[in-house]
């Protein structure tokens, strides 16, 4: 078995997709967006994220950090390993929770990806995939139940002046995983600073039959602070408002029916 | 004219308003709400002592003592509410209890003087002149045990028996069965006196509604004081016929049962009320919003534990439309509520989601949820039919009790384990080869003292209580008292007592540190082990060394491994203590909120825990068990943990999911229970909670006066609670953020 480089497993993952999941975040990305909220799932190589709030001062650090002032993100894991920490949460599962493999891009480990969901689906469980979509595997892409994918600015030279690649492909990549007819989330995330084009991105979505909900989600700090523990430079971006993101919403749709919505449209509970 | 929701709304700040008050006049308390009023302007109790202790005990302490607390209640009647009656103190409170010591009571130099001579340990409630039990406290000492001896209420009465009866029907109850067995004269006379000490507590009532109707002018209002004088009148002496009349004759008895022991338990509330609605529903005297407003009245009475749903002796479900009502009820006054929703695959699967529903909605910590199969399955395990099995309610923070039937003392027993452990790990400093494996032997070998010396004390309990704490209000409505002129604790057909561990974790995780640190990786010795024990931690790197081991809960980690050996440990050595009488100990893990003082008594632990810090909570690992602090594996952690004989060791869970009260909302947390349940869990408090809102009722807890938490298995108002207990709250719901 391949091993993957794992920068976290996060168990009772509520909003990455439907029911109770278990998000694996796999490490290393392709692309750097400025505004990233997992930047220590970038680099493809084990690092140290340095939070020195906690240090103790013991000077012992060459025998191994237990303070969390030093944490080595990236664990090197067979797709097995990972697989029984996921098990653990199936009782949690039903038909609709599951597993999400995230990163990172975790496409850039592909073969790693298609042997965990190789695994997950021959246990029956649910699998999703949080993908930039940057890089296109029919034969995995078919295994999986629903795939979330952002398109992030629809101007070329935007996209590769704050991703550091072009979009060229990742249009693509959404023409072609709609023809696979799985279900797809699209998703933007909403830079206030940068003309991202929502318009665009709305009407071209909307050509694609399988792309179920258009999600938009504003931008939120919380990869600052670990920008720092890893020593990178930061770019900060200005918090959508409230009122900005409502405004917004017009360009955001729904498409589906989860089952339990179909079953329950009339009933109330109050 | 006054809607039913304005009523409720009027009721509610009146609730809100109480709630401070009583912070005012017994200062912070780490206890349940228990639905009290304040204490009213010269109220004044002189108490009979009876006993050259100082404190009063047996038949007639008792009688006397719960005739003038009684008697000294003035009437509660609120008009904006259909049922009346309220309580405001306890005999505990004059018993010499340090637990149970509200400030207004300080003042007196009597209580203060008998309060000088108890410890949290040992209270002075019991009789030890007559009944010492000193060649047991140093054990009871050594391994930090609550002993349940001085304990009382934690059984359930059958209230079935008190709506068929009425207090005139039990009166010529005792009468007939006095006649019968004149030699029991002093338990029939304490009896009398205490159910005529309630029917004085509701001729006040009465003449107080007669009272206010003269100058009640409003004409819906008057109309509700005329209803709810003809139904105080009806229950004074007669049996309850209506569905209001069996609301207020519960009120009136609750109110009683909490003033003479602070007996919380309730009743499975709709199957039993139904045939009273089903009746005047047909009879087109009720409709469901009156129903509502019945049970949200009764509710705002007092915080019962009261079940709902499940399934009976055949798995065939009971939730019938009652059950619905009683969870509008419950989300129309919305307040401190103990109401458990029993779970089982046949039962209404819309009915769960709606409980589901407003444990999202209302986010104040009820309903909780309890699991049939578990539960029923564990039970019969002790030698139970199946039919009893099912009938064992959930009627307390942590346990079940077959009404009417059971002397479970649950709750009241408590081996602290993470002292036990202390004292293993202290014997075995000196010995040469130092190792996890002996430590467990150790650890076990004191376990079995520990069983034993809390057994002995069982033992003195149940063969005292009757002469020392008689249940005089309780035995009113259990088998077999009244025709024997005996005491429950006397003659209750089930003696299936709990015996709870308190400080799992602890212990998991100090194992789990020793054996990844010390044997595996070999990064300290014992020696270094036993030294920062002794300092307490001064070297904080070996504190973290061992601290940042894996802990319990992980999910498949060295410490989840020994929180199952522990338990396996534990169940068998509980089963297999030899009790006299028909009597079995049943093992749980649970620490009721007294995890600070359990903590105090316990020093520095292996897994970093500095000497006198809190142990952990009944069967929850310890703070940072995961860096995700995931729910499901907490709840995996702790459904591996199970006792197996019917007791619980609940999920006690406090988090912020950041999801609405939709259909998504409800999947999944319904499905969160669904997934423990299915795993064994057995009981689940849960705290679905606003995190905005806890921090900033931590930092100012005025700011919200009405937020209620699931503080163990019962809910308090957490501006009642003192800010280190108030901290401890906040700290298990960050983690779950």
């Amino acid at each position: 078995m391949v091993k993957g480089l794992v920068a976290d497993i996060q168990r009772t993952s509520l909003h990455d997709g439907d029911g109770i999941r278990t998000t694996v975040f796999l490490k290393g990305c392709p692309l750097s967006c400025l505004w990233c909220h997992n930047p220590e799932c970038i680099s493809f190589e084990k690092e140290i994220m340095e939070y020195p709030e906690k240090c103790i001062g013991c000077g012992k650090c060459s025998e191994g950090c237990y303070s969390g002032a030093k944490v080595v993100c990236g664990k090197e894991m067979t797709a097995q390993e990972v697989f029984e920490q996921i098990i653990l949460d199936k009782p949690y599962f039903a038909d609709n929770g599951g597993v999400t493999v995230s990163g990172g891009e975790p496409m850039a480990q592909k073969e790693f990806a298609g042997e965990l969901i190789e695994l997950c689906k021959k246990n029956n469980i649910n699998c999703a995939m949080e993908t930039s979509l940057i890089y296109f595997d029919e034969e995995i892409f078919k295994k999986l139940d629903f795939v979330m994918a952002d398109l992030k600015i629809w101007n070329d030279d935007l996209h590769k002046k704050y991703t550091g690649v072009s979009n060229k492909i990742i249009k693509e990549n959404f023409e072609s995983l709609n023809s696979l007819r799985i279900p797809i989330i699209a998703r933007t995330p909403i830079i206030p600073d940068i003309d991202q084009e929502l318009d665009k991105i709305s009407e071209f979505l909307k050509t694609l039959e399988n792309v179920k909900e258009y999600e938009l989600l504003p931008y939120h700090p919380l990869g600052i602070a670990k920008q720092k523990a890893l020593k990178k430079d930061i770019t900060e971006f200005e918090i959508p408002s409230a009122e900005y993101m409502k405004e917004l919403k017009k360009y955001a749709f729904i498409r589906r029916q989860t089952k339990l919505d179909a079953q329950n449209k009339d009933k109330t509970y109050h | 004219m006054l809607s039913y929701a304005d009523r409720l709304n009027s009721m509610r700040k009146t609730k809100i308003k109480h709630t401070i008050e009583k912070r005012k006049q017994n200062g912070y308390t780490d206890l349940d709400d228990f639905g009290t009023v304040p204490i009213s302007e010269g109220y004044e109790v002189e108490p009979w002592y009876n006993s050259s202790n100082g404190s009063f005990y047996g038949y007639d302490g008792m009688a006397e003592n719960f005739c003038r607390v009684m008697d000294a209640h003035e009437p509660y009647v609120d008009p904006m509410e259909m049922l009346c009656g309220r309580w405001r103190d306890m005999l505990v409170n004059y018993r010499g209890d340090v637990h149970y010591l509200p400030d207004w009571l300080k003042k007196k130099p009597k209580i203060m003087e008998l309060m000088a001579s108890a410890t949290d340990q040992w209270s002075k409630r019991w009789d030890e002149q007559r009944f010492p039990y000193d060649e047991l406290k140093p054990l009871q000492e050594k391994y930090n045990i609550q002993t349940g001896i001085d304990s009382d209420a934690h059984l359930a009465c059958d209230y079935r028996i008190g709506f068929e009866l009425g207090f005139g029907g039990l009166l010529e109850k005792i009468e007939k069965f006095r006649n019968k067995n004149p030699e029991k004269s002093d338990f029939y006379n304490a009896e009398e006196k205490t159910v005529y000490a309630i029917i004085r507590f509701i001729d006040r009532h009465i003449e107080k509604i007669k009272e206010l109707l003269k100058t009640e002018d409003r004409p819906e209002i008057k109309e509700s004081l005329e209803n709810m004088l003809t139904a105080c009148e009806n229950v004074r002496l007669n049996p309850p016929k209506t569905f209001h009349e069996v609301c207020q004759w519960t009120a009136f008895f609750n109110c009683a049962s909490r003033v003479c022991t602070r007996d919380g338990a309730g009743f499975q509330m709709d199957t039993i009320l139904y045939p009273y609605y089903e009746r005047d529903i047909k009879a087109g005297i009720l409709d469901d919003e009156k129903a509502k407003f019945l049970i949200a009245n009764l509710l705002l009475i007092d915080p019962h534990y009261y079940q709902i749903s499940g399934v009976d002796e055949n798995d065939k479900d009971m939730t019938n439309h009652l059950s619905y009502l009683i969870l509008e009820a419950a989300d129309s006054i919305n307040i401190a509520c103990n109401l458990t929703v029993r779970v089982h695959e046949n039962c209404d699967k819309e009915f769960f989601k709606k409980a589901v529903y407003y444990l999202l909605k209302n986010k104040n910590g009820w309903p909780r949820f309890c699991n049939d199969k578990a539960l029923s399955e564990g039970y019969m395990k002790n030698g139970v039919d199946k039919k009893t099995a099912r009938e064992r309610i959930a009627v307390g923070c942590n346990w079940m009790c077959v009404p009417g039937k059971e002397f479970p003392m649950n709750d009241t027993v408590k081996i602290n384990v993470a002292k036990v452990f202390e004292v293993a790990l202290n014997e075995m400093r000196n010995e040469e080869n130092r190792s996890t494996q002996r430590l467990l032997e150790l650890w076990e070998e004191h376990l079995k003292l520990a069983i034993d010396i809390t057994a002995k004390g069982i033992n003195l309990h149940i063969d005292h209580q009757a002469e020392v704490t008689p249940e005089l209000v309780m035995n009113l409505m259990m088998e077999n008292t009244l025709e024997l002129g005996e005491d429950i604790s006397k003659c209750a057909s089930l003696y299936t007592v709990g015996v709870d561990g308190a400080g799992l974790a602890v212990v998991a995780d100090s194992f789990g540190a020793l054996e990844t640190r010390v044997e595996n990786e070999k990064v300290l010795t014992w020696d270094d082990v036993y030294d920062a024990l002794r300092n307490n931690f001064e070297d904080e790197r070996t504190r973290l060394i061992l601290n940042s081991s894996p802990k319990y809960c992980e999910g498949n980690s060295v410490s989840d491994k020994w929180a199952k050996r522990l338990t396996e440990c534990w169940v068998r050595n509980i089963k297999n203590q030899k009790m006299p009488k028909g009597r079995c100990l049943v093992p749980g893990w649970f620490s009721w909120a007294r995890t600070i003082e359990y903590g105090s008594k316990v020093g520095a632990t292996p897994n970093g825990r500095r000497a006198g810090e809190p142990i952990s909570h009944g069967a929850n690992p310890n703070p940072h068990f995961r860096t995700d602090g995931a729910p499901t594996a907490q709840s995996n952690g702790i459904a591996s943990v199970q006792c197996g004989y019917g007791n619980t060791a609940p999920l006690q869970i406090e988090f912020d999911p950041g999801l609405s009260a939709d259909e998504k909302g409800i999947e999944i947390i319904g499905r969160f229970i669904k997934g423990h349940f299915s795993q064994g869990g057995t009981l689940i408090n849960i705290n679905i909670l606003d995190k905005e809102k806890i921090l900033e009722a931590n930092e100012n807890p005025d700011l919200h006066p009405d937020l209620v938490v699931r503080v163990t298995g019962f809910t308090a108002y957490f501006a009642s609670l003192s800010p280190r207990f108030r901290q401890l709250v906040v700290d298990r719901f960050l983690e779950g953020v």
